[in-house]
């Protein structure tokens, strides 16, 4: 962007659940950490420097998450860290003798984790997906009716939906699957920053982090994967990992990791701040644009994210129309060549093609302020106005949200 | 829409009138793009995405039209002038109105058009609606045809600068509500000169090859394609007889492998078994019933009426007037009278024999230079 002619508005980033921008105290480091460009293998002098980074990243993860600093290994993405839990837990067992092939998975995780059981179940493995409903919310008792013990190998459910922001009774599944004696795995990549972890009290054999959703640099994932439960590198090599993920550590984007890991201590107070701020920006759309729903706002969710479902619009135009205005937000999982498709998330929890077409998704991040928010929904305003009109959209066009149309008696 | 429309960059507003561009990723497009912000309009460029061309043969990027290395060049040329940039997913749109009609008509026995459905149903349909939902004053395209003030003084579409390059034979199915909104940066150039262009602005685009023939076709061909789209029992073959004594010289393995007025390519051994003086044979008809494809001698290709069904038309017509008629792209146009008949739909007669008409075709009407109409050759 060498040449711009067409000055951009001024950005409101409200999509941290894609990811998020760096932390300022992380810019400020880059380059220090920069400096021990040594690989961290190396016995000589220049190794000494990066091998301090990762160690006491490792140290600041653990405490992070309520875990042991031996449980903590790197990897480079989420998306890694899912595929080497599932596939490293099954491959475990498998080589072990255990002759269990069954696996349950929630319907809303993320195409690493679907994708990858997909995989498996061309190998042979069961794969059962339990099925979610328009809350949203995984229930206890949709898993209770599928595990089976003795054939039953692994679960997996993550603990924050990237989509809607509910927060999945992970605790309560663990101990469903431990009960069966069968391994659980949490996909637990949108958590950081947004909540309190403690995957002790989860309870959880196996979880999933990364850095990027948490302001340090991309490139730098976590997976945890307890003391005493069963393990296969994903990807072989040297010791790296203590001989559980092969590959030179990317230490800047670790230290980085690490670093906000350390700031462990703000997440109730960054936390509160999102929660006001959304809770602020879904009464203000609720009450002065029409129709208006949030998807899964009935369950318990984090305080960043609102999945809103606009009838009379569509979510790429919408999408389009906001950029232009300078807002950045999300319609669901965007495909590589940036065209979106509906959400299968919102797919799988029940909502028509039309609903999740018209769909929108906002996430709220640490250094969002209430004035951002207010532009926001000036802008969204305006714009759902312009899409309704030319649609000739009406109150209560849509049998879904004529009734809150006409409680509300209001006409935009 | 109608009627005269101030087409300056600037508005009595002060605000930059704002213009959707359709950019598939090619020079014509990217050079279209780049003019309209040097003349200082506020650009947007969407691609529409409409083909997984993962599925088909095409080297990417290769003289396709919005693969996804075509997005990138799109995206880079945005990137360039710092304009916003999109991709529109069509995918379903663009199957269910381009290659299904595409296909059903080589199972016809015609010989398709499917860049005028795109046009009708995605460039000048959904890019209209995109067009008025993104708030822009006007869409632009990279054609080669140009848009200048009629008779009445409202705008009508006119053959390109380059006569070669001349894209309006697509354009006739455009509804005239919509042509004051449009904009064809590049109609008063030519080919040459839009490379200059590209070349002068550093576009990446500038030396990438011109789209030939259909974007989802690809190298793989016609026919290939027509088989990777239907199961096998809908391409039977048949026989192929010669005109006008039906006497059957030979079998073929499909009507989809057969267009009009073609000579090369009919397999058939007999040729040797005729004289040296006899004449070629070309096809002269498809029977998708009989599954026959007829052949004879050159001299029955040619015909002096033309039926002309689903007629469309961007301006006024006096039925029986003389109009220049195209009766396929590459053709230089021939002049007949335009006849409307009771049921509504068209013949033209011509002044002389035009060769091949073929079905699934357009004829497409001109007066002067003026883009008039034009409908489909049954």
């Amino acid at each position: 962007m060498a040449h711009l002619t067409q000055s951009p508005k001024p950005a409101i980033y409200l999509d941290h659940n894609a990811t998020t921008p760096l932390d300022p105290e992380v810019i400020a480091r880059l380059s220090a950490w920069a400096l021990d460009w040594g690989n961290p293998s190396s016995i000589h002098q220049a190794g000494r420097g990066p091998k301090a980074r990762l160690r006491d990243a490792r140290a600041s993860v653990a405490r992070m998450i309520g875990a042991n600093p031996l449980e903590v290994i790197f990897t480079s993405c989420g998306s890694e860290s899912n595929n080497t839990a599932l596939v490293g837990a099954l491959s475990a067992l498998k080589a072990s003798g255990d002759k269990r092939r069954h696996v349950l998975a929630s319907s809303l995780e993320h195409p690493s984790v679907k994708r990858t059981l997909e995989h498996l179940s061309e190998q042979g493995y069961e794969v059962e997906f339990v099925p979610a409903n328009r809350s949203g919310l995984m229930r206890v008792e949709d898993f209770r009716a599928r595990i089976r013990s003795g054939e039953t190998a692994l679960v997996s459910c993550m603990l924050v939906n990237n989509e809607t922001g509910v927060v999945q009774p992970v605790k309560e599944i663990a101990e469903l699957a431990h009960a069966a004696n069968a391994l659980m795995h949490t996909d637990a990549v949108q958590a950081l920053g947004k909540m309190p972890v403690d995957l002790r009290d989860l309870g959880v054999d196996y979880a999933s982090f990364a850095g990027h959703k948490f302001y340090a640099v991309r490139g730098a994932a976590v997976l945890f994967v307890k003391r005493s439960s069963p393990f296969q590198p994903l990807i072989f090599g040297g010791a790296q990992e203590r001989h559980r993920r092969g590959g030179t550590e990317n230490t800047l984007a670790i230290a980085s990791l690490g670093y906000m890991c350390t700031r462990v201590g703000e997440v109730p107070e960054r936390a509160k701040h999102m929660a006001s701020l959304r809770d602020h920006f879904e009464a203000r759309v609720l009450a002065e644009i029409e129709a208006v729903s949030i998807t899964g706002g009935e369950s318990p969710r984090v305080g960043s994210t609102s999945s809103l479902l606009i009838p009379g619009t569509d979510g790429e135009t919408l999408l389009m129309s906001l950029d232009m205005e300078g807002v950045q937000v999300s319609t669901g999982a965007a495909c590589s060549s940036g065209s979106p498709e509906p959400s299968p998330v919102l797919l799988a929890m029940g909502l028509t093609r039309e609903e999740a077409q018209c769909s929108l998704r906002v996430g709220v991040g640490w250094g969002n302020t209430v004035g951002e928010i207010d532009s926001f929904v000036e802008i969204l305003k305006k714009v759902v106005t312009r899409l309704r009109d030319l649609r000739g959209w009406k109150s209560g066009s849509s049998s879904e949200s004529s009734a809150d149309a006409s409680t509300k008696g209001r006409v935009v | 829409m109608t009627g005269f429309v101030d087409r300056s960059p600037i508005g009595p507003d002060g605000r930059r009138r704002r213009v959707l561009v359709a950019m598939s990723g090619g020079v014509d497009s990217s050079v279209a793009a780049a003019l309209l912000v040097e003349q200082g309009y506020d650009v947007v460029g969407v691609t529409m995405q409409v083909w997984d061309y993962t599925s088909c043969d095409i080297e990417e990027g290769n003289g396709t039209c919005c693969s996804s290395l075509d997005v990138d060049d799109a995206r880079s040329v945005a990137d360039r002038f710092g304009f916003s940039f999109y991709v529109a997913n069509c995918e379903a749109k663009f199957k269910a109105s381009v290659i299904d009609p595409f296909v059903e008509g080589y199972l016809k026995g015609q010989t398709p058009l499917p860049c005028v459905n795109c046009n009708t149903f995605l460039k000048f349909d959904h890019l209209i609606t995109r067009m008025k939902e993104l708030d822009c004053d006007f869409l632009a395209t990279g054609h080669y045809a140009k848009i200048e003030p009629g008779i009445d003084g409202r705008p009508t579409i006119v053959t390109s600068d380059d006569s070669w390059k001349d894209q309006t034979y697509f354009l006739f199915t455009i509804d005239p509500e919509v042509v004051p909104r449009l904009m064809f940066p590049i109609g008063h150039l030519n080919k040459a000169e839009v490379r200059k262009i590209a070349e002068e602005k550093g576009l990446v685009v500038a030396r990438k090859k011109d789209s030939t023939g259909i974007c989802f076709v690809g190298n793989m061909g016609y026919s290939n394609f027509i088989a990777s789209q239907v199961s096998a029992d809908k391409l039977v073959g048949g026989n192929i007889r010669l005109h006008p004594t039906g006497e059957i010289v030979g079998e073929h393995a499909g009507i989809h492998h057969f267009t009009y007025g073609q000579r090369k390519g009919l397999g058939l051994a007999t040729r040797k078994d005729r004289s040296e003086s006899e004449a070629p044979l070309f096809v002269l008809r498809i029977d998708p019933e009989t599954r026959d494809v007829w052949v004879g001698d050159e001299s029955y290709l040619f015909s002096k009426t033309v039926q002309v069904r689903e007629p469309r038309f961007l301006g006024a017509f006096e039925p029986g007037e003389r109009l220049k008629v195209k009766i396929r792209y590459a053709h230089k146009g021939a002049y007949g009278r335009v006849l409307k008949r009771e049921d509504g739909n068209l013949e033209v007669e011509f002044e002389e024999p035009v060769r091949a008409v073929t079905p699934g075709q357009a004829a497409v009407f001109y007066r002067d230079s003026q883009l008039v109409g034009g409908g489909w050759i049954p």
